[in-house]
């Protein structure tokens, strides 16, 4: 078990270092397009600036600082699936024209191998935008900087398994990639809106259940500003049910494929 | 001649359009969206409202947001497509057909746009008026705005279209489409309305295509009147000449380019 572990580790570690490799073959196109993902996340953060000025700074008790607490958490959590896990993303089109069938076969975890197959460089821009928007929203201490690391990591994990469960749907619906990404859109466009209109009522359970936005915009948020065992406890139980929840689902899908023939080496 | 031209490039938008109308997983997922992004903005004006002892807020905002997002989201992915093509050298399989290989895309994606644009219209009306009631708007100035909007979808298309023949010069596509979608959102006020932005910015946004395209066709909404409507109208055609220019030189030169090459 260990030793699997250790395993997947330096494979996880090579894969990441040929990524970084490939795409610095063309360095100028590699920081460009980092650059463009910064100020494609900038000009979003900058709209929320604006209601927040039109709003006095208070939308429900929260205001841009918090926004900014919440940018940092959805980006770096984005961050994390898009250069790590982004094959999952890939995976509708991999049950759909048989290229599952490569990732299957080899004697490492299929899940593993498929989630590593894709990395965007340029999402590196979002861990840049998570950094500056934690630097600028005057929560800035030794405490909050290492509970911002952990919700980094509860965020990719959360992040990966949601969209896991979306593209496992491929395994019971046909050409479903953009039934996935559009499920995935709406789950991404709920966390990113400030969490104090969803602290009531019905709003507050379904912000933690069907679309789990709540783990990746309310407590992370919450957290940063007072830290307290409880809520990072609710926040990694959260995790890794929907963790849980997700490789289930994709095991019981998987049961499901049946292959499409296509002959091809890894 | 023109009788040919119409029924060759009817004949594919016919096609696209019963091809977007049987993915039914794609159109529940877009829906799906839809709904989210009503639900949600409405609960923040509804909170916006609450706080601000102003009632009506949401039923301004929501429809306009409807609006938007039926211009924006029923855009097939044109700039991918047309990278794709480019890249892959699809292009060399269409550029000897007697058809324009960027009508024909464009064509396709216009038939791809109509599908979504219709369901996303009649799906979301309804979402709309159960969330927020009475509409801003007079029923009677209802098929104008809509006929708007879908222009406003067309000159989008268009719009993203020539940014797809931008990979000509770029090695990936995908950050500057989605710099450009983003840019279109924030100048084109596709969120929140441009009234709200402070008067600096929207002195910038006048000058970008997405004021019109976007802004001045949405507001009819909630703000409908003849010279707005004229104004609207005037500053998409003046934009859709800008835009077709620049297709046309860019096409040009990569013809051009695919000629040099061999395909």
């Amino acid at each position: 078990m260990a030793a699997d572990f250790l395993n997947n580790l330096k494979l996880f570690l090579f894969i990441q270092k040929s990524n970084i490799k490939t795409a610095f073959q063309n360095k100028t196109d590699a920081f460009v397009n980092v650059l463009m993902m910064l100020i494609n996340n900038l000009a979003f953060f900058f709209m929320w600036w604006v209601i927040f000025e039109y709003k006095d700074n208070n939308i429900n008790g929260w205001g841009i600082g918090e926004m900014a607490l919440l940018y940092m958490s959805i980006n770096n959590a984005f961050a994390g699936f898009a250069l790590f896990a982004r094959g999952v993303q890939t995976l509708p089109e991999y049950i759909d024209n048989g290229t599952l069938d490569n990732y299957i076969t080899t004697p490492r975890n299929p899940l593993f191998m498929i989630a590593t197959s894709e990395s965007t460089f340029a999402n590196w821009g979002d861990y840049l935008t998570g950094f500056i928007a934690f630097f600028i929203s005057g929560y800035l201490s030794i405490t909050s900087f290492f509970t911002m690391l952990a919700i980094s990591f509860l965020g990719f994990i959360l992040m990966s398994s949601y969209r896991l469960i979306m593209s496992s749907l491929a395994f019971f619906i046909k050409d479903s990639q953009r039934l996935g990404d559009n499920i995935f859109m709406a789950f991404i466009t709920f966390s990113s809106q400030p969490a104090s209109i969803f602290t009531t009522g019905w709003y507050k359970v379904l912000f933690l259940t069907i679309i789990p936005a709540g783990f990746i915009s309310f407590y992370p948020v919450e957290l940063i500003k007072n830290f307290n065992w409880s809520d990072l406890a609710v926040l990694s139980g959260g995790t890794f049910i929907f963790f849980f929840i997700a490789t289930r689902f994709f095991y019981f899908g998987l049961r499901h494929y049946a292959s499409g023939n296509k002959f091809g080496v890894r | 001649m023109t009788n040919s031209f119409f029924a060759k490039y009817g004949a594919i938008f016919r096609i696209s359009f019963k091809q977007a109308w049987n993915n039914k997983a794609n159109l529940s997922g877009l829906l799906f969206f839809l709904f989210i992004l009503l639900f949600i903005y409405n609960r923040l004006w509804v909170v916006i409202g609450i706080q601000d002892n102003v009632s009506g807020y949401n039923a301004i905002y929501i429809w306009y947001l409807l609006l938007a997002e039926m211009i924006i989201l029923s855009s097939p992915r044109m700039e991918r497509i047309l990278f794709n093509d480019i890249r892959e050298g699809n292009m060399a399989y269409y550029i000897n057909k007697p058809i324009s290989f960027f009508l024909m895309r464009y064509t396709e994606g216009l038939g791809n746009m109509t599908v979504s644009f219709l369901i996303m219209g009649g799906f979301g009306t309804l979402v709309t008026l159960g969330l927020t009631g009475q509409p801003p708007f007079a029923w009677h100035h209802f098929p104008i705005i809509i006929l708007m909007c879908y222009i406003s979808s067309a000159i989008n298309l268009l719009f993203y279209t020539g940014v797809g023949l931008c990979s000509l010069w770029l090695d990936s596509i995908r950050s500057l489409g989605m710099v450009v979608e983003r840019l279109a959102f924030i100048f084109g006020g596709a969120i929140f309305p441009l009234s709200i932005y402070p008067q600096w910015f929207v002195n910038i946004a006048k000058w970008t295509p997405f004021y019109s395209i976007y802004y001045l066709t949405i507001k009819l909404v909630y703000d409908f009147s003849w010279y707005n409507l004229f104004e609207a109208v005037l500053l998409n055609t003046l934009w859709v000449s800008a835009i077709v220019g620049f297709v046309i030189f860019t096409y040009r030169k990569l013809i051009k380019k695919v000629d040099i090459y061999g395909g």
